[in-house]
């Protein structure tokens, strides 16, 4: 699910970038600020970050003692996607493998749909291995799929999260 | 999280601050991120190179699964669902997945029809209408 969030962080504007012009040093806080949020990637309370799309407020700068650098408390609203337990998305095939097949869901790329949580669907081997029912329902590379999250794992080191998700319910599976 | 509680969306447990989040749909993301993109074109000669591959991918992903393209029809899809007293997570699910019958629309958002709630099969149906109605006059 895609979120709009407020959220509170510091912006540090080196002493050489400070301008005398009020202008110039809005710049400076805005572009730092794109920097910071654009390598932060995500956290596992709030998802992944994707756009800052506004700068609410800057308060009183505080000069940072030894470094001269000028720390700016900033508010901005920004856009984050996080998956939820129990929450039904689509996403695209981007790899089948025999137990199972890995989609792609908005900024996820390890999204992990395994043999056992679709039942009815059978592994069929060749060039381009496929995932078939009985109904010819085709589970196959570039397909997008309706499916439900059951579980979630944030990976600290990779700042990335895993998923699992599952076929089992109604109304999910292959979507045209 | 907060609680012993264990998440589940499906029965509207997300944990209180995403409650009080802003969920946005698929087709209201496009419309912002295109709108960025837009914005760094014109800034620079390759806004691609600019942009994170979180920005990117949510880009492309958006783009293909909005059901809604026209930022009027957009912004009406919003204003139904409002009627209905959703919370904004399953108002968003629906405006995502565009079920099209009453038992879809259920199995896809349970939480529509716990107890104490006002939604009957009847309300479902005519706010599930609306929604395609908008569709076809897109």
């Amino acid at each position: 699910m895609f979120l709009k969030v407020q959220l509170p962080w510091n912006v540090i504007i080196p002493a050489e970038n400070l301008d005398a012009k009020g202008l110039m040093l809005q710049r400076a806080i805005t572009v730092r600020l794109m920097e910071n949020f654009a390598t932060r990637k995500a956290t596992k309370d709030l998802g992944y970050f994707l756009a800052v799309t506004t700068l609410e407020s800057i308060g009183e700068g505080r000069v940072r003692q030894h470094t001269g650098d000028v720390l700016f408390p900033v508010v901005f609203s920004c856009i984050t996607f996080k998956l939820f337990r129990g929450d039904v998305l689509e996403g695209v095939v981007h790899k089948v493998l025999k137990h199972g097949v890995f989609l792609r869901c908005g900024p996820v790329e390890n999204i992990y749909l395994s043999c056992l949580k679709m039942p009815d669907y059978k592994y069929v081997t060749g060039e381009n291995p496929v995932f078939l029912n009985d109904k010819l329902s085709k589970i196959e590379k570039d397909v997008a799929i309706r499916f439900m999250v059951i579980g979630t794992k944030w990976l600290e080191v990779e700042r990335e999260f895993q998923a699992l998700v599952s076929l089992e319910g109604d109304y999910l599976g292959p979507i045209s | 999280m907060s609680g012993e509680e264990e998440e589940n969306a499906a029965e509207l447990k997300i944990g209180d601050e995403f409650l009080k989040a802003k969920c946005l749909m698929n087709c209201e993301v496009a419309l912002i991120l295109e709108h960025k993109y837009e914005q760094l074109q014109q800034m620079s000669e390759d806004p691609m190179n600019q942009v994170s591959q979180v920005f990117e991918k949510s880009l492309q992903y958006v783009k293909r699964f909005s059901r809604y393209k026209n930022p009027d029809a957009v912004r009406q899809v919003r204003e139904i669902l409002s009627r209905y007293q959703l919370a904004e997570f399953e108002l968003c699910v629906l405006g995502n997945l565009c079920p099209e019958t009453v038992e879809e629309a259920i199995a896809m958002v349970p939480s529509i029809k716990t107890k104490g709630r006002a939604h009957d099969d009847e309300a479902i149906e005519k706010m599930l209408n609306d929604l395609s109605l908008i569709k076809k006059f897109e």
